[in-house]
Order: C-alpha cells, then structure tokens, then sequence
C-alpha cells in the first residue's frame, strides 16, 4: 500500500463519523524506486489531504523534511516534489495494519494489499 | 509507405475503431461496416498493432461491389475468378507489400533499413498509382522486385489458404467452406500459387455479403484483441478499452476506481491510455487481486495500480473521492455478498455515485437485463420531481416491464422494497446525468455501455 492509496482510504465502520485518517501500524515497508513525473506529482498535490501525508510518513520513518502545511509555489520546485514523490509513490506497506481512529478496528495490510472488507453488521 | 488497411471488430466497436485509426494513426479514407473498418495509413507496422479496438488486421488485397453468384458452380467459378481474384497484379503488388510488413514486423534491423528505402521508392509509385486500379504501371518496379534474392522469388508464388465468410444471398446456395475451395482453385490457376491447409505462408481472407465483397491478407497470426501482456483474462480487452474510451473526458490527473476490478481488465487498459492518472481497483476476492496483480506486473503496470480487498457495497473512500468510476458489473446472478446482482445493483449505484465528484463520471458495463433495471433507478432530477408530484403517473414505465398492473408505477416501490434494510427511502439516484449508451457484443452475449456525468442537485447542497 503506497501513501497515496492511504491519504484515500477512510474507515466505513457503522457509528464512525470521519474515520480518517487510518493509523498506519507497519511491519513491513519498502521503498520501491519509480519513475519521477514532475507534472502528475504537482498536479496530484492538491487532491490531498496534506496533513494526513505528512503523518503518515512520519510513521513509517519517511517524512524527508517536508513541512507540516504545504508550501505555496511548489510546481516549480523539483526538490520538493521529488521528496513528495518518494513519500507518496515509493514507499510501500507490505505488512502491518490499518486502524480506523475512530472505532479501533483493525484493517490488516497483506502483502501490500489492506483488507477494508468489514464483517456483516460491523 | 502507405498502407490499405482493414481491421475486424466486434459489434458495437466499429465507431469506435474509425476513431481510434483517425487518432491514432491520422488514418485517411477511414470507412466502417458492419464488422470492419477500413483505412489508408501510413504509420509504422508497430504502432498499428497497438490498436485496441481491433479484432484482428488486414492488409487490404481487394474491395469490390458486392457480387451475386449463378447456381451453377462452373459458372459460378467463373464469376469467382473475375469478381473476386480478379487482376493479378494487384495480388503480386499486395504480396510484396505484405511480405515487406512481415519483414517489418519481425525482420533484422539491417534488412530493415534496406526495405525502408525501398518502401520509399515504393509509396511514391503508389501515390501516383490510383487507389481503386491499385495496377502497378511502374514497371521499373516490377524489375527491381524481380532481381532480389531466391527467397524473395519463392514468395511470388507462396502457399496460401482460403478462409472463407459470406452471408445474405450467396450463404444460400454456397456454404462458406465450399466458396472457400472455389475461390482457392481459382487462386491457384490464376496466380499459380499453392493451396497448404496445414502450414500455409499466408492466408487469404474473403468475406462476400449482400453489401459487400473484401479480400485480405491477415498481417498478424495472433488477433490484436489478445494482448500479451493479459496473463489471466478477465473481460474481453476491446471492451475493457471502450469503456475508458468512451469515458467523456479525458482522465490524465484524475482518480480513476473500479470497484469490482476482477483481474483488472478494465484498469489495465485505462492505465495504458493515461500515464498520469491514480489508479484503484477494489475487489472482495482474494484470488482476483492476486491474478490482478500479476497482469499488472506482466503489463509492467505495477505500481501505476494500487489494489485494495473491498466490497463494492462499502467502498473505503470518502464522498467525492474520485474523478471517474470504471466498472464492469458481474452478469452472473450471485453476488459476492449472498445477495444476487438485480438485488444489490441500486445500493451499489448510490455507493459509486457516493465517491464520484461532482462533474465525475460514471461508465458501466451491463447486461441488456441489468441495463433495463439501472435506467429505472437512476432517475434524472427532472423525473424524480416528476415521480414525487404525481404518484400516478405512468409514463417512465420500461416496456420491458411487463408487469405494469397497478397504477402506481412501481419502480419506487421495488428499490424501495430491495433495500429495505439500509433506508426507507427510494433509492432513485437523480445526480447522475445519462451522456449515452453504447451497445457492444460480448460474443455470446450483448451488453451495454452506460456513461453518467454527476451532477450537482440539492440533495447534494445540504
């Protein structure tokens, strides 16, 4: 699971109101190198939730100094977007869970796919 | 050099093919029949392989008037040889440019660059050759075609089969496989080339209908339609593309789903298209996502994908979340929550609608029955009000509703019934604005494609 798939993903459990973001709880992570787009990162940035990326990568170790509020005028600075880059796309969640803030449900993450399925009723 | 070229496509995907050849391949004299798709391109070998939309390509040998056949097969033959094998020339001209693509397609790059300036020579005599006549007038041609190698010599008279399709009048008095022979004798009087069922260098394509009478050579032995790079198949690959294709708006930097994306047919051939896009399939199966992930590594789409293990029913995203859903909706009655598919297809519509933004959209694949059912539950703004002030009215009904008894119209009250254990209200879905369907055939079977735009209504400003 990249970064980028968990600034999406949010908690369905019944009752929960936000259910976001999921507590990242790793055991395995990867940094896999990919391809650096300059366009597709800028242009991604502001769908997300910055604030849930800056934590998420402090979780897993992997912050690369990027500041807790975005900075203005970032598509033209490479060195940031590069950093956004690597947080976003390269690092990777192999084995661990995801928990739902909220409810404390836990969402195991296999293999690099999480598993949101919820049981009947939940 | 500039290529006459045709491609097969399945019902539904011509309209879609001529457009893809004119993008594509700035394609010219682009003509689409029932089934085909002609054109004139002079792009390379590769490239055209590329396309999506095609069943299978042609180089274009002959297309003719179409023809009517005596009952008699002596004279029969004789019409054969004159309408469909017809000037010789053409049949040498075309097996050269045939055999030039072949070398193209799989040839050396030092034979390749050779051919390329002899391609040139070439394209420039058929410009100036009219493209009906096809005769090559330039003799000097023929000479220097006559001087290459012994090989090349050999592949003047190859060995070659007939693959025969006719319909309408002729299928009536001929079969194809009888036609087939027919044509194949007259082939081999008239050209001298050797019929070879088995293992022959090249097959002769002939389709003769009431419309129209099409002669070519396949250029390729496997269809476009398998891609190579699909290791467990899912939904047919043309169909899986036109579902990206017909998608109105162009989907680089959007947040493309599928949440019920099985092998990822659908995503694999949308993350083709558009390199800048954020990819996710959703699916309950384990087994799926693994044979997903394993196309997508095949494809070398890895990473451009990300694979998440959820319902449909509870897609783990927020409201909004997403530019555009791609769905194909399983036919099959069961569903992967003990619940069959006409049960679970409104509470699955208001799911998807639920995280597409609005000005988002929404392409489905259905069945014609499940088609019938999702025009009933989504409900334009406009009807719904409609349905709210007059209880009464009829008009909305689906012929295809047969059961039409009462004169409340029934729709409200059957999702209303279906899903009664999430709400009490109707789900008739109102945001989503009808852009167009699309028929396709999935071989056995027809479908459609259903494309949505969400609009911005007021149960959405509150």
């Amino acid at each position: 699971m990249k970064l980028l798939t968990h600034n999406m993903l949010t908690s369905h459990v019944k009752g929960v109101v936000k259910g976001y973001p999921l507590i990242i709880k790793a055991t395995e992570v990867k940094v896999n190198e990919l391809e650096f787009n300059a366009q597709f990162v800028s242009r991604m940035i502001p769908k997300l939730e910055w604030s849930a990326l800056i934590q998420a990568a402090e979780w897993l170790g992997q912050s690369q100094d990027l500041p807790s509020t975005l900075i203005p005028n970032y598509e033209n600075d490479e060195d940031f977007l590069r950093k956004v880059h690597r947080v976003l796309l390269e690092v990777e969640v192999i084995e661990g869970c995801l928990q739902c803030p909220e409810s404390g449900r836990e969402f195991p993450i296999s293999k690099g796919v999480p598993n949101m399925l919820l049981d009947e009723g939940e | 050099m500039m290529k006459h070229l045709y491609c097969t496509a399945g019902a539904g995907m011509e309209e879609l093919l001529a457009e893809e050849v004119q993008h594509k391949l700035c394609a010219t004299q682009v003509e689409q029949i029932s089934g085909r798709v002609f054109f004139c391109s002079n792009a390379d070998l590769h490239t055209v392989t590329q396309l999506k939309s095609a069943e299978r390509l042609f180089l274009l040998l002959r297309k003719a008037e179409p023809i009517s056949l005596p009952n008699n097969p002596a004279k029969a033959a004789a019409v054969i040889k004159q309408r469909v094998v017809g000037d010789p020339d053409i049949w040498k001209q075309t097996l050269l440019t045939w055999t030039a693509l072949q070398e193209e397609l799989q040839g050396s790059q030092q034979r390749g660059h050779k051919r390329r300036r002899e391609e040139e020579d070439e394209e420039e005599s058929l410009t100036v050759a009219d493209e009906s006549s096809h005769t090559l007038t330039s003799s000097t041609h023929l000479l220097k075609r006559q001087n290459e190698t012994n090989k090349e010599s050999r592949e003047q008279t190859p060995s070659f089969r007939v693959s025969c399709r006719c319909s309408g009048v002729i299928a009536r008095s001929y079969t194809s496989q009888r036609l087939g022979r027919i044509i194949g004798m007259a082939i081999k009087e008239h050209l001298g080339w050797k019929v070879d069922l088995k293992e022959p260098v090249l097959e002769v394509n002939v389709y003769l209908s009431n419309d129209h009478c099409v002669v070519g050579i396949p250029l390729l032995k496997h269809p476009l339609a398998s891609r190579s790079y699909m290791k467990h198949n899912g939904l047919r690959s043309t169909i899986a593309w036109a579902m990206t294709s017909l998608c109105p708006k162009q989907l680089n930097d959007c947040v493309i789903l599928d949440p019920m994306c099985g092998v990822g047919a659908v995503l694999l051939e949308a993350a083709q298209e558009y390199s800048n896009a954020v990819f996710l399939g959703m699916d309950t199966d384990t087994s799926q996502l693994q044979k997903a992930a394993e196309n997508l590594k095949a494809s070398g789409m890895e990473g451009r994908v990300q694979l998440i293990r959820s319902s449909a029913m509870e897609i783990p995203l927020a409201d909004g979340a997403v530019d555009a859903v791609l769905c194909d909706i399983p036919f099959g009655r069961k569903f992967s929550c003990s619940s069959d598919m006409p049960t679970a297809l409104p509470r699955l519509l208001r799911e998807m609608e639920r995280v597409i933004r609005v000005g988002g959209h929404l392409v489905l694949l259905l069945s014609l029955q499940l088609s019938a059912q999702l025009k009933k539950t989504i409900c334009t703004h406009k009807h719904n009000q409609h349905l709210n002030s007059s209880d009464t009215n009829n008009v909305h009904t689906d012929p295809s509703n047969t059961h039409n008894e009462s004169t409340d119209t029934p729709k409200t009250i059957t999702f209303h019934k279906s899903s009664s254990e999430t709400s009490n209200t109707p789900l008739l879905i109102s945001s989503l604005q009808a852009q167009r369907t699309h028929r396709v055939s999935l071989g056995s079977t027809d479908a459609f494609i259903h494309i949505y735009t969400k609009i911005q209504t007021q149960a959405h400003s509150h």
